[in-house]
């Protein structure tokens, strides 16, 4: 148990150690932006009047100031790491002076909702079906879901995600094609509005499972095919232990642990949202709030999504470190 | 499979319980309503979602709420709106003012009428406090978006009486009246009643907002995807009743982003007013839908916006310093093309500084077009042309006439859609102009007088008609031994025009009022007072930077002149003519917005061929008259 301890206080110094480097490297790439969000706000300011150079120089300093960008660099980096530790990222820049904080807990439920459910599904779906595949190879059904994901797989995902919008919300109009809920629904805990929610998530969340799948039921059905060659299966077999026990604890569970780490790792990458799901379904979502940050200029929003997402991603990993030993117990942490 | 709804039903309802501290805002706020089709109209706005979906305070210029969600169209109101169509009497709208604005005679001060018996949505009456409440509070708060401009033009404002507002002006200016008229919007009318009591008017959200026009504020989605308004009660009480009742109950404004989604929601007869499609999804649109169409009944379909896609020059660039370079640029291209790669042959053509839209044609292109056939241009080498070929537009109508129904035959008709004239292709012209301003030529390569090749890169948008504008025109300048690279420029109108980090760019200077003749919209800001120094920013609108005498002289006497005179219109003509002589921009064409409208449940909409009494454009604040029009379809 000692060993585990100074093992996961290894560990928790790593953690610190990445979300310390990607965050600082996050303020670095955000400030090197080209856009400036002070003279984005003049453009959009100017566009409705005449203005003479001095009253948009007068503009451009009020808005410099009310930004805090009238300091150093250093001084704004000093600032950012005092903020981010009372868990305030400063005010959004292209909605200003709303915290960022409160733009990104607008979106982010969505974001966690709907690529939650489809991360989940498809690890679900791909690896039972890539697990099947690899231990059955001569079922023609198996092989078949084989032939499908295979030819699904290397089509962008915007012309699947497109064609299921035609398919369900033109030719056969079963399906909402854009929004989160429907407009005539009261938000609150109704049933009438998580049947809503969940009404709205099936095309986007849907067209994510069918893209995403065959990833999941390649790398399954290899380390599958593998395993089945293993002198213990083979064991196992002759021994005339039950064919699903074999599938479900000596082969599956044996081929679930990488699966499980990038299961981790792919949960910890949702936070930074799904911008062409989010742009073809009208979906809510931190993808597109990111996306108008970068060409707002919002230094402070982007720097918080950005940050967010390090945590989530750094956080992940730390945490199927921790439970690997337990996982696999072929695993030292010694 | 149960195991799978069960957990989908937990996620379900996991997120809900996620998004519960969010949507209480709305909670007990909003009754349940259905929005029945006959009395709901479903618009859709272009803006993206909103950043910031509970602001509403419009008058911070970086709040992150959207404006053009019905909130600007529905809720707002100010002193005057002018049409860019033909208006339901008149361009001018005297819209909280009772009549329209009365300068004294070297335009120092200005008077202004309110109109009687208006009230606010939450039953306040509206009074000239509000006007005075208005300019102070945005003179008093330098990030509000009007705080510059008005401190800049006015040195006091005061109540005369409960109806008249009486404004001193800090330098003359016979213009100053624009900042209350709405061209796509303009400064709105604050409630004093509500800012009075706000401590900071820059953080304020103004939910729920109040305010002058005939609707209020129903319910919003939370993330900003949509708006919906509720008609007032008290509708009689705001400035469109003198034009009838507001047809629909609820307007719902949608942001959809994707074109296809936006198709397929008007086929579905889930949308009524769509603000742009693509020249290819309009046309896919009429085809599938028999209750759908455009601004013309057919073909080219599109609305013209009052603004001018053009090419524009840097003209602090020495490569463009000469006339004759401008001149020659714009000699090498053959416009027909241009219409056919950017609209499919659906461009409304302009040749001159001013958009082919509204009553423009009858102000200006109409009574210009002898004088621009008999235009006779000095190539430099003791020969002249006359490069003006009046029948552009009738030879694009002849070139799509094959390919799609409806296009019109009547030359009137002809010039209305496809434009009047545009500048010939000559390339003997412009071989011309270039040998004498001291190019030469190697193989197929223009050199500049200095030696180099005549290479530079073409600035243009990231997408849709403007960007395959410019790609064509780089085409054509290219093949005419001009080494164009064209390159997309995300923040063309935030970053590289205002900076000047730009050669030549295909976007706008101009832009008009549309339904009146006045230039000042955009020509104000054109003195030479505002051109800065290359790489300082240089004010909107004047983004070739280019100066001239006679220009200053111009905008000078039009600073002077009334509004809505003679002299006005003489000083547009006069201002074409300069820039027929200059070429500072290559005018193309104007920006023709591909809006359509459903009739399947409400009907009223103007109309390109009978009743052009409006932009049906749905972002523009002067839509809101289209409202006063329609119907239910089932009423008919």
């Amino acid at each position: 148990m000692p060993s585990f301890i100074l093992f996961a206080f290894k560990r928790f110094l790593q953690l610190a150690a990445v979300i310390f480097a990607g965050t600082s490297l996050a303020f670095v790439v955000a400030k090197l932006s080209p856009i400036s969000p002070v003279e984005t706000i003049i453009g959009r300011v100017t566009n409705r009047a005449s203005m003479s150079p001095t009253a948009i120089q007068s503009l451009r300093e009020t808005y410099t100031e009310l930004f805090g960008l009238d300091i150093p660099l250093w001084q704004q980096y000093l600032n950012f790491w005092g903020r981010l530790f009372t868990g305030d990222f400063g005010p959004s820049l292209v909605a200003y002076p709303t915290p960022a904080i409160d733009l990104i807990l607008l979106a982010l439920p969505w974001t966690v909702g709907l690529l939650t459910v489809a991360v989940i599904l498809t690890w679900i779906i791909g690896n039972l079906l890539g697990g099947l595949a690899g231990y059955y190879q001569n079922s023609r059904l198996l092989k078949a879901v084989g032939v499908v994901a295979i030819g699904i797989q290397p089509i962008p995902y915007y012309i699947v995600a497109f064609l299921m919008v035609i398919i369900f919300g033109y030719l056969w109009p079963v399906l909402p094609i854009s929004g989160g809920f429907a407009m005539n629904v009261r938000p609150g805990f109704t049933p009438q509005f998580v049947l809503s929610i969940l009404h709205h998530a099936i095309l986007p969340a849907s067209s994510l499972v069918l893209v995403g799948m065959g990833t999941w039921f390649f790398g399954m059905r290899a380390l599958v095919s593998n395993i089945v060659t293993e002198d213990y299966v083979t064991y196992a077999e002759l021994a005339g232990v039950e064919q699903r026990k074999i599938v479900s604890s000596y082969v599956m569970r044996n081929a679930i642990v990488p699966q499980l780490t990038a299961l981790a790792m792919a949960l910890g990458g949702i936070f930074s949202g799904t911008i062409i799901t989010e742009q073809v379904f009208a979906y809510p979502g931190l993808g597109t709030l990111l996306i108008r940050a970068v060409n707002g200029g919002d230094t402070t929003l982007v720097l918080a999504v950005s940050c967010i997402s390090v945590i989530a991603v750094a956080t992940a990993i730390f945490i199927v470190d921790l439970l690997h030993p337990f996982l696999d117990p072929r695993v030292r942490v010694g | 499979m149960r195991n799978v709804t069960t957990l989908l039903a937990s996620l379900g309802l996991a997120a809900s319980l996620f998004s519960a501290p969010v949507l209480a805002q709305e909670d007990g706020a909003v009754p349940q309503t259905d929005f029945p089709r006959e009395e709901t109209l479903i618009v859709h706005n272009p803006e993206p979602a909103a950043t910031n979906p509970s602001m509403f305070n419009l008058w911070v210029a970086g709040g992150g709420g959207n404006v053009s969600n019905g909130l600007q169209q529905l809720m707002m109101d100010t002193l005057w709106y002018i049409d860019p169509d033909a208006g339901l009497d008149g361009a001018i709208y005297n819209s909280l003012a009772s009549d329209l604005w009365q300068y004294n005679d070297d335009f120092t001060e200005m008077t202004v009428n309110l109109r009687e018996g208006i009230t606010w949505s939450d039953g306040e009456p509206f009074t000239a406090d509000d006007v005075v409440f208005t300019v102070e509070t945005q003179m008093a708060n330098p990030g509000l978006a009007w705080s510059a401009i008005l401190s800049e033009n006015v040195e006091s404002v005061e109540a005369v009486d409960d109806h008249t507002v009486h404004f001193t002006l800090s330098q003359p200016n016979a213009r100053f009246h624009s900042i209350f008229s709405v061209r796509w919007n303009a400064l709105w009318i604050m409630p004093e009643h509500v800012f009075a009591e706000v401590e900071d008017p820059l953080s304020y959200d103004f939910n729920e907002p109040v305010g002058l026009g005939p609707y209020t504020l129903h319910s919003f989605d939370p993330n900003g995807f949509w708006y919906i308004w509720e008609k007032r009660d008290d509708w009689e009480n705001t400035t469109v009743a003198q034009y009838g009742e507001p047809g629909p109950q609820y307007v719902i404004y949608r942001s959809i982003p994707a074109i296809d989604n936006r198709l397929i929601d008007m086929v579905n007869g889930d949308l009524d007013m769509i603000h742009d499609l693509t020249p290819e999804g309009m046309f896919s649109l009429v085809e599938q839908s028999e209750t759908s169409r455009g601004w013309f009944p057919g073909f080219p379909y599109a609305h013209p916006d009052p603004t001018l896609p053009m090419l524009i020059f840097n003209t602090q660039n020495e490569l463009f310093s000469d006339k004759r370079v401008r001149w020659a640029l714009a000699l090498m291209l053959d416009a027909r093309q241009i219409s056919m790669a950017s609209y499919r042959g659906a461009a409304t053509l302009s040749a001159i500084a001013i958009p082919p839209t509204g009553t423009h044609p009858a102000d200006y292109h109409a009574p210009m077009e002898e004088w621009l056939v008999n235009y006779e241009l000095d190539l430099g080498n003791g020969e002249t042309i006359q490069p003006y070929n009046p029948n552009t537009g009738a030879e694009i109508a002849d070139m799509v006439r094959p390919q799609f129904e409806d296009v019109p035959t009547d030359e009137a008709a002809i010039k209305t859609a496809f434009g009047y004239g545009w500048w010939k292709q000559d390339i003997e012209a412009a071989t011309a102009l270039l040998e004498s301003a001291g190019f030469t030529k190697q193989g197929n390569q223009w050199m500049t007088p200095d030696g180099a090749p005549f290479a530079f890169t073409l600035k243009t948008f990231e997408e849709g008609v403007i960007n395959r504008m410019g790609t064509m025109v780089a085409q054509q300048w290219s093949q005419q031994g001009v080494q164009v690279t064209p390159e997309v420029a995300p923040q063309i109108f935030g970053q590289d025009l205002p900076l000047g980090e730009y050669e030549v760019a295909t976007a706008w200077s101009i832009e008009t009022w549309g339904g009146h003749p006045d230039l000042s919209f955009f020509l104000d800001s054109w003195h030479s007072d505002f051109v800065v120094e290359p790489g300082e920013r240089q004010p909107s609108r004047n983004w070739q930077r280019w100066e001239h005498p006679e220009l200053d002289a111009l905008i000078e006497r039009m600073r002077v002149t009334e509004f809505d005179s003679e002299d006005n219109l003489q000083i547009g003509r006069e201002f074409v003519e300069l820039m027929v002589e200059e070429m500072p921009v290559i005018p193309v064409m104007s920006y023709n917005v591909f809006s359509a409208y459903d009739t399947r449940y409400w009907t009223g909409f103007p109309t390109a061929e009978e009743n052009p009494y409006a932009n049906i454009v749905t972002n523009w604040a002067n839509s809101r008259y289209i409202l006063t029009q329609l119907e239910p379809a089932g009423a008919e």
